[in-house]
């Protein structure tokens, strides 16, 4: 009988000291983050997904700023790529916990972003820095474009890249081959780059992935003359130069053999490929332009994708830095702070170094430092150059959705399960009903 | 001790009922709630959950991406689960065969010689076979995009070896997508289930396969009419946790397809995943949660329907 009381009351005590624990869980998720008087703790979350050694460069950034303001500490969160931040952001700010201060998220975000209600517009902070519009102007107008919204800045360009073409420059030179002008000597030229042995292709002239494809289509709609997108609410799917440009991506692999055909899962493989000499030509990321340069025994060379109205077309892409919602003013303020700190010219130009990210700010390229390594790398300089016709990346109302439609039908045409036309008016049509709601 | 304290029982279960109530029960119910209202994050009049009555169910329906996901989850689950549970049940076999212990160790008893190797080679397959199980998903589908590469990709060389002469962009090709995913997350399971076989031939009664011996029963004779019908609970049990994770596992998706080319390979928690995340249409994710749910449910419930009767 004694051992039965005990064994009650042990039960007893283990079931209260369980609730307990779960009661002080519950509580300490509940609690703000206890900041001393004056002192400011804030985290930025940031996608390490990329061909560069971020975090370390990131952590540097964040040591440097908290030398410099005791009173705030900052603690770097890294997660896996652009959609893994904005997941993370958006289940902590809808569970009502404590989000990241700082965000770097994709340019496109923009519009989901700001309609719910997940990030703050920075007016205000700007208007009360001592040089706010000198300090918004320096920020190259191509990578701004999808800052804005309502006439509010949302964010600040700081990881940005661009569509563009890495092409084997040593075997150009071997084949006597000029570098191309446009879409015909383009095709050519990757024609003549593929090489065959007994029917198999040894070297294809080159690899354009189409896993993830709006983003490397874009430069061919834009260098035909018409962006894929207009405004908030546009879209040009199947304006009959966006056709073309598709036409011409699917002849290059069917009429020309210069590239594989179908759908080309290559995103992750087609750098190997090229720095291997197994591929001529990609199109890829500007990103990946210092992983490239390290791992080829070869001269790259680096430039827009040749066009038809235009003498070249790219798009810019990449992430910028958000501030969230839901802040108190001093941790707004901090976040800011450290916004303005890591897009300093000479970081941005030591950032640019690292990643092979593009330089966002005029003055940053004008840095000693950026210009040294133009001197020392052209294509980084050939990558700005790039920029020079581009317009802007497909970001509107609706984002996920619109992209999906494009991204399915887009294949489909690839794939050969329906033509040009006939993918891009499906797509049109569908892409208009998915906009109603917002018009 | 009843008698005495009737409070007693329910107290111990309070931890874990008031955690199963927070973290299954609690979300279940608001999904189901939320699955008959307009919530859309993106869209600043939607933002507010307006009621739409079965709204969200009447879209699905009618949306030709959200039958073609359907489409490709019911293909990947009804041919990855028998192809699991049966390779599971194969290897766990040939790994206790080799082992020379138990039951099927009859197989063998011609040759010593090969029981002697069988037993050297058999630590090496246990831990081939079971590898695949302990890495992620993302490196496994990782792994198997290089694999799956087109021209120098392993898998690509070794059909090609084989005598295979067809389309090799197994994550671009629309025939191929799904069956890449589905190659993908089998080898990375089957070793999973076979431990629950290997556990379970290791606990068979050996005096029911002496017996079966003596009375002349071949090899064939002694797994159709002993050891299947002796696994069977274990058969239960594997089955439908294999049917749970067929449903559950998406991270190769992630990696291989992202759902393409045009939604061939989109399983339904991937295509909950983008109406949730990247379409930010909370309404449409909680009807898709709820109708996971209920798949989820009549399979598992149709598995032990079917099982139990059988018993009786």
């Amino acid at each position: 009988m004694k051992r039965e009381t005990m064994y009650v009351r042990t039960g007893v005590l283990i079931a209260a000291a369980l609730l307990l624990g779960t009661g002080f869980l519950f509580a300490a998720g509940q609690a703000e983050s206890p900041a001393a008087e004056g002192n400011v703790e804030i985290s930025i979350a940031y996608p390490v997904a990329v061909d560069a050694p971020i975090a370390d460069i990131l952590q540097k950034y964040a040591d440097e700023f908290q030398a410099e303001n005791p009173e705030v500490t900052i603690t770097p969160v890294f997660s896996g790529g652009y959609t893994d931040v904005k997941t993370a952001i958006q289940t902590s700010i809808e569970g009502g916990g404590n989000a990241p201060a700082l965000a770097v998220m994709l340019a496109t975000d923009l519009y989901d972003l700001v309609n719910a209600g997940y990030v703050t517009a920075m007016d205000e902070l700007l208007a009360a820095m001592p040089d706010g519009d000198a300090y918004i102007d320096d920020f190259l107008p191509a990578f701004m474009g999808n800052s804005y919204y309502e006439g509010k800045t949302y964010s600040l360009p700081f990881q940005r890249s661009a569509v563009v073409l890495y092409y084997n420059a040593d075997l150009f030179r071997e084949e006597g081959i000029a570098l191309p002008t446009d879409w015909d000597s383009f095709a050519q030229a990757a024609a003549a780059l593929t090489v065959r042995k007994n029917g198999q292709v040894t070297r294809w002239g080159l690899e354009y992935s189409s896993d993830w494809p709006y983003w490397l289509f874009q430069p061919l709609a834009i260098g035909n003359g018409k962006n894929i997108v207009g405004d908030e609410t546009t879209v040009y799917f199947n304006a009959p130069e966006v056709v073309e440009a598709l036409q011409y991506y699917i002849d290059l692999s069917r009429v020309y053999k210069a590239m594989p055909e179908g759908v080309q899962a290559s995103w992750g493989t087609s750098t190997g490929n090229f720095a291997a000499g197994k591929t001529a030509m990609i199109m890829h990321s500007s990103g990946s332009m210092t992983n490239l340069l390290g791992s080829s025994d070869f001269e790259v060379g680096v430039m827009g994708m040749p066009g038809t109205v235009k003498p070249y077309a790219s798009v810019p892409g990449g992430g910028n830095l958000y501030i969230t919602s839901g802040l108190s003013d001093a941790e707004e303020q901090a976040a800011f702070d450290f916004a303005v700190f890591l897009t300093d010219p000479e970081r941005e130009a030591e950032f640019s170094k690292a990643t092979g990210y593009i330089v966002p700010r005029y003055s940053a390229a004008e840095t000693k430092t950026m210009q040294d390594y133009f001197a020392d790398v052209p294509q980084a300089l050939d990558a700005m150059k790039a920029l020079e016709y581009a317009e802007k990346e497909l970001a509107l109302q609706n984002l996920g959705e619109v992209r999906g439609i494009f991204h399915k039908y887009l294949q489909s045409a690839i794939n050969g399960e329906m033509s040009a036309q006939e993918a891009m008016d499906t797509a049109q049509n569908l892409a208009d009903k998915a906009l109603e709601d917002f018009r | 001790m009843n008698r005495r304290n009737p409070l007693l029982p329910y107290l111990l279960i309070t931890p874990t009922l008031l955690f199963v109530a927070m973290f299954t029960i609690f979300p279940l119910l608001s999904s189901i709630i939320t699955s008959f209202y307009k919530q859309r994050l993106n869209i600043p009049k939607f933002r507010e959950p307006v009621w739409d009555g079965l709204g969200n169910y009447r879209e699905l329906l009618s949306d030709e991406v959200f039958r073609q996901v359907i489409s490709n989850t019911g293909i990947y689950v009804l041919i990855l689960v028998p192809l699991c549970v049966a390779a599971a049940f194969l290897l766990a076999l040939m790994l206790h065969a080799g082992g020379g212990e138990g039951s099927t160790a009859v197989l063998n008893r011609r040759s010593r010689n090969l029981r002697r190797v069988g037993k050297r080679m058999n630590g090496f397959y246990r831990t081939a076979f079971f590898y695949p199980t302990v890495i992620p998903m993302v490196s496994a589908a990782t792994i198997w995009m290089f694999f799956f590469t087109p021209d120098y990709g392993l898998f690509n060389r070794f059909l090609l070896f084989l005598g295979y002469r067809g389309a090799q962009n197994w994550a671009g090709n629309p025939d191929l997508a799904l069956a890449a995913v589905l190659i993908t997350a089998f080898w990375k399971s089957a070793g999973y289930y076979m431990i629950f076989y290997l556990a379970g031939l290791q606990n068979l009664p050996k005096q029911v396969f002496e017996a079966a011996v003596i009375d002349g029963a071949g090899p064939l004779r002694l797994l159709v009419s002993i050891t299947i019908p002796l696994l069977k609970r274990t058969t239960l049990f594997v089955t439908t946790i294999a049917f749970i994770g067929t449903f559950q596992s998406v991270d190769h998706v992630f990696v291989l397809t992202g759902g393409g080319p045009s939604d061939r390979s989109s399983l339904l928690l991937y295509h909950l995943w983008q109406v949730r995340f990247d379409q930010l249409n909370v309404g449409e994710a909680s009807a898709i949660t709820v109708i996971l749910v209920l798949l989820l449910l009549f399979f598992t419930v149709s598995n032990f329907i079917f099982n139990e009767r059988g018993e009786r």
